[in-house]
Formats: C-alpha cells, sequence, structure tokens
C-alpha cells in the first residue's frame, strides 16, 4: 500500500514538476538570446534598434560601405528575397513597434491607445518578466512576432501562382499571403482562428501592402505581451529600403484592445551568412521542442 | 516456509504491478503535462467557466458561466440551456481583477430574484484561471469559485 502511494505521489509530483515548469521557462525580460538561437534576444518593447544597427556590422552582415541598391525581377517588381549569386535571409531576432527603438515613428508606452483591461494585463505580464509567455512555451510566434523571433526567414514570391510564403527556420512556420486581385477575406464565420490569420497582399509601388485577420488569442503577438483579441487586424506594409534592409511597419487596429488603431515598426537587416555565422546564407531548421533547456534553466524562477 | 515463499512472490508481483501502475501514472502525468499549453490570452474573462455556489463545502450547486467581450461590454449567459440567466450590468475592474455581474433568476414559483455576483480573478496569467468571491440572491449569500475552461478553438 505504502508502495501504490509512492507511485501516486511520483506522478503527482511528476505532473506538478511538469506544470510548473512549462509555465515558468520564459526567460526574464532583458535576457540575452540563447547561443543556440532559440529565442528572441531582447525585451520585445527594446529591441528595435538592435534589430536596426544588426544589419550593418552584425554577424553574418553586410560588407562595409554602402548596401547595394534595392534587387529587382527582370518585370522590374521589388523583389524581397535572395538574387541569383547572393545567398541569404532576413535574420529578424528583435524588434517592437514601441518606441524606443524601431522606426522613429513609433510610439512610446504611455502614448499605445490601450483599453483599460489591456493596459493592466499588459503590466501584469511585464511584472511577471514574461513566464507567462506562451512562446517561451514553444507556442508559435503569431502575428507580427514572427519578425522578431531568431532564426531567420524568407519571402517567396511566386507571380505565377498570386501567392507569397513567408517562411521561418523557427519552428519551421510559414505565412501564405494571397495575390489574388479581388481576393476577399472569409466571413467572420467562415474564418477559422489562427496563429497568422487570414493574409490577402497587394503592391503599393515598390511596397508589399499585407492586410490580416482571423487570429486566434492563443499568443502574444509580441514579446512583452501587449494583449490582443480575435478582433486584432493587422495591416503590415513591406519596403526593402535597400538590398541589405527591409523595413516593416505595422498597424494593429484591435477594437477589442485599443481605443484606436496605432502603428510601429522596424528594420530587417540582411543577413549573408548561416545563421551561426559559418558561409551558407541559408536559414535552418528549429523547433524549439526538440532542444527546450529552459524548463530546467528557469524552474522556479 | 511456503507461506514466506508465498508472500515473498506475491510481494514480489505486487510491487511489479504497483511499479507499472506508477509507470502508467507517470506517463499519463507527462502526456497530460502540454495539455496546459493551450492558452487564451485575450480579455481574461472570455471564455466557459465552471464551479459551483452555496453555503460550506456540502450545499454546493453546480454553475456554468459563459463570457465574452465586444470590444465595449462583457456579455454572456449563466447556465446556458433552457433556463439560462443573462448577465447583467457585467463589468471587470483592471485595477484589482475584480468581476461584478447580476443576473434575474427565477425560483419554481416563477418568482423572480435579481442575483449579485461579486468576485476576483486569480492566477491571471494561467488559461485556467478562478474566479471567486459572493453570489447574492435576495437575502441569501453564498459563495462561488468558478474555474476557466481550457479553450482549444480560440
Amino acid at each position: 500500500m505504502r508502495n501504490a502511494w509512492f507511485g501516486v505521489s511520483v506522478a503527482i509530483g511528476v505532473l506538478a514538476l511538469s506544470m510548473t515548469t512549462f509555465e515558468a521557462q520564459a526567460p526574464a525580460a532583458g535576457a540575452q538570446p540563447a547561443a543556440r538561437g532559440g529565442r528572441e534576444g531582447a525585451a520585445g518593447d527594446q529591441g528595435g534598434a538592435r534589430a536596426g544597427r544588426a544589419g550593418r556590422g552584425g554577424r553574418g552582415a553586410a560588407p562595409a560601405g554602402p548596401s547595394k541598391p534595392t534587387p529587382r525581377w527582370p518585370d522590374g517588381r521589388v523583389n524581397l528575397s535572395q538574387v541569383p549569386g547572393v545567398k541569404g535571409f532576413w535574420n529578424v531576432m528583435t524588434g517592437s513597434p514601441i518606441a524606443p527603438g524601431g522606426l522613429s515613428t513609433n510610439l512610446t508606452l504611455d502614448q499605445i491607445p490601450f483599453q483599460d483591461w489591456a493596459r493592466a494585463l499588459y503590466e501584469y505580464r511585464r511584472t511577471r518578466g514574461g513566464l507567462d509567455d506562451p512562446h517561451a512555451r514553444c507556442q508559435p510566434a503569431g502575428g507580427m512576432r514572427v519578425f522578431t523571433v531568431p532564426n531567420g526567414l524568407e519571402i517567396i514570391d511566386q507571380p505565377e501562382l498570386n501567392r507569397i510564403f513567408i517562411i521561418g527556420g523557427e519552428n519551421r512556420d510559414w505565412r501564405r499571403i494571397a495575390m489574388e486581385p479581388g481576393r476577399k477575406h472569409p466571413s467572420e464565420d467562415d474564418l477559422i482562428p489562427s496563429y497568422f490569420g487570414d493574409s490577402i497582399g497587394h503592391w503599393e509601388g515598390d511596397t508589399l501592402v499585407v492586410d490580416t485577420v482571423g487570429y486566434n488569442e492563443k499568443f502574444w503577438f509580441i514579446r512583452g505581451g501587449l494583449p490582443h483579441t480575435r478582433f486584432m487586424h493587422l495591416t503590415e506594409r513591406f519596403t526593402r529600403i535597400n538590398f541589405d534592409t527591409l523595413r516593416y511597419e505595422v498597424t494593429i487596429d484591435d477594437k477589442g484592445a485599443y481605443t484606436r488603431p496605432w502603428s510601429g515598426g522596424w528594420d530587417i537587416p540582411w543577413q549573408y551568412t548561416n545563421y551561426d555565422g559559418t558561409p551558407g546564407g541559408e536559414i535552418h531548421e528549429y523547433f524549439c521542442i526538440d532542444n527546450e533547456r529552459d524548463a530546467v534553466e528557469f524552474a522556479g524562477k | 516456509m511456503n507461506r514466506v515463499i508465498y508472500r515473498i512472490q506475491s510481494e514480489g508481483r505486487k510491487t511489479v504491478m504497483l511499479v507499472r501502475t506508477g509507470r502508467l501514472l507517470v506517463l499519463i502525468a507527462w502526456i497530460a503535462a502540454p495539455a496546459s499549453l493551450a492558452a487564451q490570452e485575450g480579455h481574461p474573462v472570455v471564455g466557459s467557466w465552471h464551479g459551483d455556489r452555496g453555503n460550506g463545502p456540502k450545499a454546493r450547486t453546480d454553475i456554468t458561466v459563459i463570457m465574452d467581450w465586444d470590444g465595449t461590454q462583457i456579455t454572456g449567459v449563466v447556465n446556458p440551456g433552457f433556463e439560462n440567466m443573462k448577465l447583467q450590468s457585467a463589468k471587470l475592474t483592471p485595477k484589482d481583477w475584480s468581476v461584478h455581474f447580476e443576473v434575474e433568476s427565477k425560483d419554481a414559483s416563477g418568482k423572480v430574484t435579481r442575483c449579485l455576483i461579486d468576485g476576483k480573478i486569480d492566477r491571471l496569467g494561467s488559461d485556467q484561471r478562478t474566479l471567486s468571491g459572493t453570489w447574492v440572491c435576495g437575502a441569501v449569500k453564498q459563495d462561488f469559485k468558478l474555474t476557466r475552461d481550457r479553450d482549444y478553438s480560440r
């Protein structure tokens, strides 16, 4: 009988430990990037400036000197990805729509038009140091957050199929952007809430504009925990301002969490090497769950 | 001697059984743990909440509350079904994460009683957060505790 209780106790203990560690594995805000490249490197609300600098002189960054001009396809459209003979990928890692950091037009925290509950929840999450962050428990980096996580991403343009894919090394996440002329979002009843939503894109000059709705509420759309609801509607603008820099601008319209739409953005640098700095220039596979160590490292912290 | 051998064998079988049972429970616990990963990170009251109300541990009545947020107000029902009660004057106060709502309850004679429910959210960062407080219908005052269900669809 004593053994039976021991067995049950062990099971309960393991369950408790599992749940505790799953809830407690987020690194504290401001933690440095893990060498294995598993998580965003800096607190989401302060990392944008670092992202902007990384493209000119960081690991795998562009050669010294001014950037080459924005590459184009033979038909004149902007090429948002690799060009023949020059490998590489967009190395995100940091970025936030909140100043300081990011673009000079970003709002400061006190300017973000939070609803009362959303501001209070954001402040609560900040006091927790990211412990409740679903991404720290290997949930996908939904919404704009896919442009802040490490392991690189590529933008695959398939004009003949009226679609653009954004593929990332992080968990091999991918987004499909529908480019069919006249395409509409499904009705609210038909939309299945998801981490990356339903995206429709079009070109405005040299800028790719992407309109996305249909998000679920299972993720934080930026590190730090800005709240959102199922009403979130993102309008993203991608502009390759030169060969080495992709300017990402986003407008957040969420009547469930904010009193009015607001905008922010950051620059994403081109990386010429593999993620670890070795020659190659290819994004690599990284699955959070395979490399999960924070469950141990951050247990109880 | 035989009795001793039998006892040792019996104990051995029992030990093997217990070890197997223990392993099974550990496996179940391990499999169940990742279920906690599903979360709801939007407005804190949104979702289905289950629990009970009453006075003391024995006299409890099960209750289900479903709440939603349309961007300006909290809507929902208590005990969805034929005898559901629509939430009225529902409000979340983020300062202390307190929740207030009212419902109109009918007794067997059809008499309507207004119920005032005041609670506080605990474990805010968990998808299985709780809401507990007082449930007052007329002169009857009870305590209640609700736990938010996990939700995989939102």
